[in-house]
């Protein structure tokens, strides 16, 4: 027994409970702790390469492809379409279990931001959770597939805004965000009841008058100053914490009416291009930490938080890793918010010069109304929502980093409530003298070294997948899924979907065999296509299929 | 007059295509503000966050009706109510240009613009109860959490059809059709919606915002009465405030 602490070291180099995921696949991140890293090694370096599709299943929803992180517990999968559609297939076989369509919403507010996309269902309390385009948060019975409660979260023919993320189970309560912030809206979360739907609390990303970090708001611009926090946040139990990114300030590329004079370079537009850490019983902020502020970039902090522990100068740290469109990764403590580090994942950065020791930006290139500034990366991001991994036991994170800049138009308009604020505009273009626009990069957040990166020539917008097995899976717009080699990032094995990808793989197993399944299917809106046309000589395939991969059962 | 025809027809290609240069220029304007945000359309047509609109066969009805109605399930927004029919004009005779149409047409069609029946004039404290009653930032604490009114907020309650004459009387609304409903042992009030021979539908009244619950008729009791009170969910709500409020549906909620 003594030598027991020594092995789990070796078999996993910075182990944490609950962290990884095994049979199923609880939650949108894996985890609450966002890792999505499968601790099944079945399907590993020396086999991955027989590695072979054993069920598909077509969603016949082909609205905008399948963006969504399918759960899996206890061999049911739950899997979502843009169009509300909500399967539960048997994991193993892909057969039908139930299946529920949600009715086609009214149209949303004339001019909003709002989009036929849906990442995904949680699963808790014997229940599926989802939102919905017209922003209600639905309940359905695990079992059977129907109806048990339904509340509006917000009044989509107002507000602009809409659900695409998958809500996040925390205890007994559902958490889940709104998109809304390039359209003139005031961001929040609201946590729900798992039992009853009623209201448990709401958290304003924009504190109203009193509260602190009002008075960064110039006048009214609070009122309608965007910030979302769209995507799908972590939780630490023993913290008792909710870790969540807000988004960006609106309007996006001016700041002459929600910026207060006289506080350029400052702290600006509180709790917007941030990520926060929230009590989970009572919604109230603990800590925050701006990442970019005044972002006149639309670089939207509002994506995945990775919780992993780790040790720093000798010391154990509770961790938080969190990369915004910028590509900028800040490595965070998370008890406390305090800053640790920071690095840049893009190879092309125009937008500021560099970063001080203490994280605050240097040589801004912001846009300038009534000019065009050009600047790396641009709006459709270095990375966009789709997630990162990290694995224990190479102590990596695995992020797909796109080459994109774009030329940036600034002007003031007033906010007209859910209507679209962006103030200004962009166009995409390519970076000169280079054949590769992506790469998957392996980066140590704590020595903040890139380990290993692998070129592609297109772009990466599909979520990553780590496993026990040191692989790691993506897909790209072509229509390839692939493995590499998790320590070395060579490629190990590739199979040809037939459609492009822009969802996120997940691994499970089923009576002791390892499955890894992936959506397929390119999308239309919005960053696929934003960057689809810088590539004329390519038509990258939509679709809708889900494709399960596990070894031949001799095999195993 | 038969000397001056020569003149006049040579007069008018030349002063129609100097106003279609002049409504061509003002819609390509419209379509870079509010179309060719690198979000949605890019500059020309080109694709960006959604399709190409340049060279896509579209005929000047079809990008009328769609750029006043939008495409209902896209992302793609009415723009009937929020663009002058001066400006819809222009940007969907622009657009016909991206589509091979040289001579657009540049007559506001009928319905195009900011037509459909004109909203009733609001008078300055109307207009105040419009904004108190859709208040965002009152969170859920608004009226709009449970009624809708000219197509905007949630209808939880039937359509508002008898506008109480004052706060007081507002305040005291009877609401009989509020039930004290009981499942799982907990009891609560609700609004009943429909009892089906194999699900019964009801909101759960206990908090805002509503929550519509769907149960085995068989495990639910429903009693008459309850405890629920109007005057209670409207309690962040002055006098003074209701009073517009009220000012507003007389207009607005009129039958």
């Amino acid at each position: 027994m003594r030598f027991l602490p020594l092995l789990v070291a070796i078999a996993a180099l910075y182990a944490q409970d609950g962290a990884p995921t095994g049979a199923n696949w609880p939650h949108y991140g894996g985890t609450q702790f966002s890792w999505r890293y499968s601790a099944l090694d079945q399907v590993n370096t020396g086999n991955v390469k027989s590695l072979r599709p054993v069920w598909m299943f077509q969603t016949g929803d082909y609205a905008e492809n399948l963006q969504s992180t399918p759960i899996v517990v206890d061999g049911v999968m739950y899997l979502i379409t843009p169009r509300i559609q909500v399967f539960a297939l048997d994991a193993a076989t892909g057969k039908l279990l139930w299946s529920y369509k949600y009715p086609t919403p009214r149209p949303g507010r004339p001019g909003g931001m709002t989009f036929v996309q849906n990442r995904g269902v949680a699963v808790g309390d014997g229940k599926v959770f989802f939102g919905t385009t017209d922003s209600y948060l639905v309940a359905l019975d695990q079992k059977a597939g129907h109806e048990l409660w339904k509340v509006s979260v917000d009044d989509a023919k107002q507000c602009g805004c809409d659900i695409t993320a998958a809500p996040l189970v925390v205890k007994d309560k559902v958490i889940v965000g709104e998109t809304g912030g390039d359209a003139a809206h005031r961001g929040y979360l609201t946590a729900f009841n798992t039992k009853t739907g009623r209201l448990a609390w709401r958290w304003y990303v924009i504190p109203g008058p009193g509260e602190k970090g009002h008075e960064t708001w110039q006048g009214d611009s609070w009122k309608l100053g965007g910030g979302a926090p769209w995507m799908t946040g972590s939780f630490d139990p023993d913290l008792n914490l909710v870790y969540w990114g807000t988004g960006n300030a609106g309007g996006d590329f001016n700041d002459s009416e929600r910026l207060v004079p006289g506080t350029k370079g400052k702290e600006a537009n509180l709790f917007t291009a941030s990520v926060v850490a929230l009590d989970a019983d009572t919604g109230k902020l603990r800590w925050y930490f701006q990442e970019v502020p005044d972002d006149l970039w639309d670089f939207d902090s509002a994506y995945e938080c990775i919780l992993i522990d780790r040790p720093i100068n000798g010391r154990m740290r509770k961790l938080l890793v969190h990369m915004n469109k910028s590509g900028l990764t800040f490595v965070l403590d998370r008890v406390t918010g305090e800053y640790i580090g920071v690095f840049s994942t893009p190879e092309v950065q125009t937008w500021i010069s560099g970063i001080t020791e203490d994280g605050k930006l240097v040589g801004r290139k912001e846009p300038v109304a009534g000019q065009v500034t050009s600047t790396c990366p641009g709006a459709a991001g270095a990375k966009s929502w789709n997630s990162m991994a990290y694995s224990p036991r190479t102590g990596y994170v695995y992020a797909p980093i796109n080459e994109v800049c774009n030329d940036l138009t600034s002007v003031s308009t007033a906010p007209q409530e859910g209507r679209f604020h962006a103030n200004g505009g962009f166009t995409m273009k390519l970076p000169p003298n280079r054949t590769d626009f992506s790469h998957l990069d392996a980066w140590d957040p704590v020595t903040r070294k890139r380990v290993w990166s692998m070129p592609y020539r297109y772009i990466l917008l599909a979520s990553v997948l780590a496993t026990a097995g040191d692989l790691v899976f993506t897909g790209d717009p072509e229509g390839n899924f692939f493995a590499l080699d998790a320590r070395s990032g060579d490629k190990l094995w590739s199979y040809a979907t037939g459609a492009g990808h822009r969802g996120s793989a997940v691994s499970y197993s089923v009576n002791g065999r390892q499955y890894v399944a992936t959506p397929t299917g390119w999308q239309q809106a919005i960053t696929g296509a934003q960057l689809a046309p810088l590539f004329p000589d390519q038509a990258w395939r939509g679709g809708s299929t889900l494709i399960t991969f596990a070894l031949p059962e001799e095999s195993k | 007059m038969k000397r001056l025809l020569p003149l006049l027809l040579a007069c008018a290609p030349l002063c129609h295509s100097q106003q279609l240069a002049d409504v061509l220029k003002q819609g390509e304007q419209v379509f870079q503000k509010s179309c060719a945000t690198g979000y949605c359309h890019g500059a020309k047509g080109a694709p960006a966050g959604a399709p190409r609109l340049a060279g896509r066969g579209f005929d000047q009805g079809y990008i009328l009706s769609t750029a006043m109605r939008g495409l209902p399930g896209t992302a793609m927004p009415a723009f009937g109510s929020t663009l002058s029919r001066e400006d819809l004009t222009a940007v969907v005779a622009y657009v016909a240009t991206l589509n091979g149409i040289a001579n657009p047409s540049i007559s506001p069609g009928p319905g195009a613009g900011a037509a459909g029946p004109p909203e009733p004039q609001l008078s300055p404290e109307a207009a105040r109860g419009r904004d108190l009653f859709y208040d965002a930032v009152r969170g859920f604490a608004r009226c709009s959490t449970c009624h809708e009114v000219r197509g905007m907020g949630i209808s939880v309650a039937t359509a508002i059809s008898n506008v109480p004459p004052d706060a007081a009387a507002l305040r005291a609304l009877q609401t009989p059709n509020v039930r004290t409903v009981t499942v799982d042992g907990e009891s609560m009030p609700a609004l009943i919606v429909s009892q089906a021979k194999n699900r019964a539908l009801f909101y759960d009244l206990t908090s805002v915002p509503p929550v519509l619950r769907a149960v085995d008729p068989s495990a639910l009791k429903v009693a008459e009465g309850s405890t629920w009170r109007h005057s209670t969910v409207i309690g962040a709500y002055s006098d003074n405030e209701l009073a517009s409020i009220l000012a507003f549906l007389r207009v607005a909620a009129a039958p």
